[in-house]
């Protein structure tokens, strides 16, 4: 008997881009110490030799320039150190950030975190329902790849900022969910046209109607005719519209943190005051780590059938794409899921796809083996739950979820 | 219920003269590259590797995404419009030669009425 499961009916993801968990959550390891945040004794030595601990110094802007480097050799030095063993040791973070700028006391500052108290939303919704303590990128390396792993539970063998060419049998989840007999609905929400969609050109080439605005989602919320599965994008730059200034709120650096607190909390806004709120779960995750400093070792996953060459890599090493990216921060929200609640397993971003498929379709073939083999977030609601793996674990739905004044 | 205060933006939060990201690079390649499959009339004139602020990003990225949906709209109406079907009717020569002369008058009346090729029509409100 699981009822947050028996009501469950819509899936929203909202994906963020470039910022670590320690440097966004790590603050929570202070107030809850299951979370796996800063300790006192976290450090990377800087090119000196001299070590620099993580500090709950970071700024809203203007503080990370240049752009950390998050392409593949970069985060190959990040993880690793530099090792000859190539032992992964998370030491490499303060030399990566130095190799762009030469500026030793510069470079330190990629070792920096948000208080708690500066990101309200963040934090208090992590506070309040579930935040995972083991979500990694699903490749170390930079955005596109990362996002299409959240879009079709594989790169195609990508691991930089290149065209996807998709050359393969694996359907993203929209096509999925539309084809699905009988049919589903999914709505890939941009913010508006002149954000458009990161990753997906191939989908708004051929299956427009597959789109929709943050106007419309926040529609959609108010009259309870959300799709069965909505993956939402923020703006991705400054821009003027017919209403005025639009900020880009995504968080990738150098665009404002705090203009993503204020999505972030509109969003969420929107579906607990929508008649769908007790039939919602909202995951919000960021796409991959921008460079920034986390503690813990990604690990080792099953490959995909794909191999990047040492060429592709930029490292001198070919990627069979059996280790996770760095991890990120991720929640998952729902009335259903008790106060305080903090997951262990492991997860990246081939688990949406996964979960999105395994409760809307259950069986589903083909699908890329790291998607296959990736964990769930969701429990699909057909035979017996597993009550030790449901996070909408309550009896009784919620009533002292917390409200933003956005 | 917690009410839970979200602190405000600061102004100098906007810039859109900001250097365009290897972000936004990759997004205007990936469009770049959908424009080029879009009917002539539908493609920009921006020269992509010119694109230098993140507000030059903006405004290639709207008119190409809302080039597609347009040219996807266009097709759709299209496909409404279907021709009505011609009954069968035995026509006597002389009603045949007049029907095909209406024919001929319709359908230059309709090509005078269209729009010039060139940009897709002015740009919807958001």
């Amino acid at each position: 008997m699981a009822p947050g499961l028996d009501k469950l009916q819509h899936i929203v993801v909202l994906m963020m881009e470039n910022r670590s968990f320690d440097h966004m959550l790590g603050s929570l390891k202070a107030v809850d110490a299951r979370i796996d945040g800063i300790t006192p004794d976290l450090s990377n030595p800087d090119t000196n030799g001299n070590p620099v601990r993580a500090q709950p110094l970071a700024e809203f802007q203007a503080q990370l320039q240049p752009d950390p480097d998050h392409h593949f050799p970069a985060v190959d030095l990040q993880i690793f150190g530099g090792d000859a063993n190539r032992v992964a040791n998370m030491q490499g973070f303060v030399k990566s950030y130095f190799n762009q700028q030469r500026d030793v006391a510069h470079s330190q500052k990629i070792m920096y975190y948000f208080a708690q108290k500066d990101l309200p939303v963040l934090t208090t919704l992590a506070l309040e329902f579930a935040v995972f303590n083991r979500w990694f990128a699903s490749i170390p390396g930079p955005t596109i790849c990362n996002r299409a792993f959240a879009h079709y539970g594989t790169s195609f063998g990508r691991v930089d900022m290149n065209l996807i060419y998709i050359n393969e049998p694996f359907k993203s989840i929209y096509d999925r969910l539309i084809g699905a007999n009988p049919k589903h609905t999914s709505k890939l929400y941009y913010y508006d046209t002149t954000s458009s969609t990161m990753e997906v050109t191939n989908l708004l080439e051929h299956q427009p109607e597959l789109f929709g605005t943050y106007p419309q989602f926040l529609d959609d919320c108010a009259k309870g005719n959300l799709p069965d599965y909505s993956f939402i994008e923020p703006n991705f730059n400054d821009h003027e519209s017919d209403s005025g200034e639009e900020v880009a709120n995504d968080q990738h650096p150098d665009h404002n943190v705090q203009a993503g607190e204020i999505y972030i909390a509109s969003i969420y806004n929107a579906i607990k005051r929508s008649p769908l709120w007790p039939n919602t779960a909202l995951l919000i995750v960021y796409d991959e780590h921008g460079g920034i400093y986390d503690h813990v070792v990604p690990p080792a996953c099953p490959p995909d059938q794909f191999t990047a060459s040492a060429n592709d890599t930029g490292s001198g090493r070919p990627f069979a794409f059996d280790r996770l990216g760095v991890r990120v921060p991720a929640i998952l929200v729902s009335p259903w899921i008790p106060q305080g609640t903090v997951v262990d397993r492991v997860f990246d971003h081939a688990s949406i796809p996964a979960t999105v498929t395994k409760f809307f379709l259950g069986d589903y073939a083909p699908r890329s083996p790291r998607e296959t083999n990736a964990d769930v977030f969701l429990e699909p609601n057909s035979g017996a739950v597993d009550a030790g793996r449901n996070l909408l674990s309550l009896d009784t739905m919620r009533t002292d979820c917390p409200d933003f004044d956005v | 219920m917690n009410l839970i205060h979200v602190p405000r933006l600061p102004k100098n939060a906007f810039d859109p003269n900001r250097p365009v990201s290897a972000l936004l690079k990759a997004q205007i390649e990936y469009l770049h590259d959908a424009e080029r499959r879009l009917p002539l009339r539908y493609q920009s004139e921006v020269y992509i590797n010119a694109v230098k602020t993140e507000g030059e990003a903006a405004n290639y990225i709207r008119e190409v995404t809302e080039a597609i949906h347009a040219a996807h709209a266009e097709a759709r109406a299209a496909r409404v419009k279907a021709p009505a079907k011609r009954k069968r009717v035995i026509e006597l020569a002389p009603v045949a030669d007049e029907r095909a002369e209406r024919k001929r008058v319709n359908q230059a009346k309709k090509r005078s009425r269209q729009k010039p090729l060139g940009k897709y029509g002015p740009k919807k409100k958001k």
